[in-house]
């Protein structure tokens, strides 16, 4: 990795594994049922047990926020906490903030068109209508931590979190910011899951417990999944890993294009974050074997619970690094059936 | 570029140019709504056999607008990258009745619909008709989305992600966000009135407008006719309200210095500010002691106007048409005035366009762009002489 590489400092998630900082120590889950709506039978996946915010964040005040801006409260601030950063001691102005969605604030969608099919739409609530806007979590986050840098939203189909990292990484490099927290997430509702059913996306377990996750279709989850970036050097303790080049495509050969990033290098670890399983949070199918090799060590082996939609790849990476895989060369992998792709290069501590 | 003009850059400029506004009053957009909004007309036909939502269709109207022939004629041309933003995306396909039975919903007709939800699917969408392939990503940071997404890409660029980057945004009218701002009582029933005393709130409109962006060296050898120079870039955020903008404007002055020293310009070296300019009082006082702040030691008051009083606030568009509009001004040496400007906010430091076309060379000219949630944008264009 070059001198200039932004490095991963601090890591803040608020998943089905609960809110924690730094890395997940328990193994896989289970998918849940869902009971926050009627449902036609048992319908199950993986979502985030309710918890206060301000238990895990004194002060915080999240009465009046979705689901997903209130974990993006949280996630950012574990984050930091994990990344021993003291905002006090920092130009405020040049930390950046990056939050990566598919669906953005659902919930409050939700209700604002609830409050115009019961009133009509010259009668919705104003108190709603401005945190229906999928920049309001990342909005919570500047307010909350009183940061000026740059605020952006970003939505890229398949691939949310891993154009966040690089958007991120650029700013980094090119001396627009000091430090990016960036966060990647999406909150679960009825109309969402409902889609997906509609769609038949959905894997059989998500219907029976009996059911094996081996029959395709994906077991939806949520959650938000922060991570600090700081330039190399100006970080205080070890950082959890080094964010080298990347690329990314929505079409095309992504052999190619994986293929032009790491020239002759090997990455001794491949993170895919679209293995295909059935928990996968994609029903694309990532041919990441093809792609790096028969003798590649890829994670994750088995399914585990990362399907927050586009914006999953932070969380899978975290899930990578809980596993402990060891130092080396990795490479952050997602394709998709239109020989899109994601990739970028890793170097882990 | 679309707009409520027509489709294209020189039909905006003619009708900005006669002084033709084009909002309306209308009434039927939902039931109990009265008020004024900038639509546009009939949008080409696309044969696509997809389900594309109408945020979704302004975009490739636009951008088959901007790319013109190379789309066919350039070898890498579908290795271009995409920043599209949007914030009613798809929003304009989904009825109120999903809050009340989405799985009946999705039965009767609306499971395609939903699939256009997205916003990620306005670049998307842009990709698929122009066989577009190279990186692509939807951005939304409220009215600031448009001039973000030509920030990122012109950061794309110097990252050599894409030979050439199509950054821009698009909206559509939608009965969601006119309620929305509504129920805020940020509307004004009337025309807009930007940066005039008497104003009283903002008018929706829609379009979308698309950037080929590329570096020099990249257009230079390809032989391309450069419009401007995208000389300097930056965001900041106010970290103030969830909603209303820092009444002191210090976040968007700090904003306007960065993107001029990115642009290695002086504030008396920018000509002209085509300013966000909603027209809301809260806006509008902060925007003008923000440019009191940021052009503070000038030697003549700085030019300023705003656009949005042509064809209203397009949102997620806005940033984007408005830095076509300016990168025009630069071609042009056409300052366009603030219609309906007859009292302007008192200022001895802001040159208020108002009145006339004003004429003058412009080397270097200014976007600025702001939204809920406290971004703001400032993109600094020059001509390709200066």
């Amino acid at each position: 990795m070059k001198p200039t590489s932004p490095v991963l400092t601090g890591i803040g998630s608020v998943t089905p594994y609960g809110p924690l900082a730094g890395l997940i120590s328990t193994g896989p889950l289970e998918p849940s049922a869902i009971t926050a709506w009627t449902t036609p039978g048992l319908r199950r996946a993986f979502l985030v047990e309710a918890f206060r915010p301000a238990s895990i964040v004194p002060g915080l005040k999240t009465r009046r926020l979705d689901r997903l801006s209130a974990w993006a409260l949280v996630a950012s601030s574990l984050a930091l906490r994990d990344a021993g950063i003291d905002l006090a001691k920092m130009d405020r102005s040049r930390i950046a903030v990056f939050f990566a969605t598919g669906f953005g604030c659902v919930e409050l969608t939700e209700a604002f068109f609830q409050s115009a099919a019961t009133h009509g739409w010259a009668e919705t609530d104003p108190i709603i209508f401005p945190e229906t806007l999928s920049n309001a979590p990342a909005s919570h986050v500047a307010l909350f931590h009183d940061l000026h840098g740059p605020n952006v939203t970003i939505s890229s189909q398949g691939f949310a979190a891993e154009s966040a990292l690089l958007q991120a990484s650029s700013l980094l490099r090119h001396g627009q910011a000091d430090l990016a927290i960036v966060l990647a997430g999406d909150t679960l509702t009825q109309a969402i899951y409902e889609w997906y059913e509609a769609a038949h996306l959905l894997s059989p377990p998500c219907f029976s417990k009996e059911q094996l996750p081996s029959a395709g279709g994906f077991i939806p989850s949520e959650g938000v999944v922060a991570m600090v970036l700081e330039p190399t050097g100006r970080q205080e303790s070890r950082p959890y890993a080094a964010l080298g080049a990347g690329r990314w495509a929505v079409g095309g050969d992504a052999r190619t294009g994986v293929r032009q990033l790491l020239g002759d290098a090997t990455p001794t670890f491949t993170i895919c974050t679209g293995n295909g399983g059935p928990c996968a949070s994609r029903h694309t199918t990532c041919s990441a074997r093809d792609l790096v090799g028969e003798d590649a060590t890829i994670y994750p082996s088995q399914p585990v619970a990362t399907g927050i939609g586009d914006a999953s790849a932070l969380l899978h990476l975290l899930l990578a690094l809980s596993r402990r895989p060891g130092a080396g060369d990795a490479l952050l992998l997602a394709t998709s059936v239109d020989g899109g792709f994601a990739a970028l290069r890793l170097e882990l501590f | 570029m679309v707009s409520p003009y027509g489709v294209g850059l020189s039909r905006l400029h003619a009708g900005m140019l006669a002084g033709q506004c084009c909002l309306e009053p209308v009434s039927e957009l939902y039931p109990g709504f009265q008020g004024t909004v900038a639509a546009v007309g009939s949008l080409p036909l696309l044969h696509d056999g997809h389900h594309y939502s109408r945020s979704d269709r302004l975009a490739m109207v636009a951008a088959r607008d901007a790319v013109g022939e190379i789309a066919d004629s350039y070898p890498t041309f579908h290795e271009s990258g995409i920043v599209m933003a949007s914030t009613v995306a798809g929003l304009t396909e989904i009825d109120p009745e999903i809050a009340q039975g989405p799985a009946a919903w999705y039965r009767h007709g609306g499971l395609s619909r939903a699939a256009s939800y997205s916003v990620s699917r306005v670049s998307a969408s842009v990709g698929e008709h122009l066989g577009i392939q190279g990186p692509a990503c939807a951005v939304s940071v409220a009215c600031a989305s448009g001039a973000l997404a030509i920030a990122l890409a012109a950061n794309m660029l110097l990252d050599e992600a894409a030979p050439m980057v199509l950054a821009g945004g698009s909206d559509a009218l939608c009965p969601f966000t006119l309620s929305g701002f509504n129920s805020l009582q940020a509307l004004d029933r009337d025309p807009c009135r930007p940066f005039d005393q008497d104003r009283k709130g903002l008018n929706l409109g829609e379009g979308a407008a698309v950037l080929v962006l590329e570096t020099l060296a990249h257009a230079t050898q390809r032989g391309a006719r450069v419009l401007a120079v995208l000389r300097g870039w930056a965001m900041t955020n106010d970290a103030s309200h969830p909603t209303a903008p820092q009444k002191d404007g210090i976040e968007l002055a700090a904003c306007i210095h960065r993107a001029m020293e990115m642009a290695e310009c002086s504030i008396d070296e920018i000509g002209y500010v085509n300013a966000h300019g909603t027209g809301t009082p809260l806006n509008d006082i902060a925007e003008t002691h923000a440019y009191e702040r940021a052009f503070h030691g000038r030697s003549q008051p700085i030019p300023v106007s705003s656009t949005k009083s042509y064809f209203g606030h397009c949102l997620g568009a806005a940033g984007a048409l408005e830095a076509a509009i300016t990168i025009t001004s630069v071609r042009t040496g056409s300052l366009f005035p603030t219609l309906r400007l007859n009292n302007p906010i008192e200022s001895s430091k802001i040159d208020w366009l108002h009145g006339e076309v004003r004429r003058q060379p412009l080397p270097v000219a200014m976007s600025v762009s702001a939204g809920f949630g406290g971004s703001n944008v400032a993109l600094v264009f020059g001509s390709h002489s200066a």
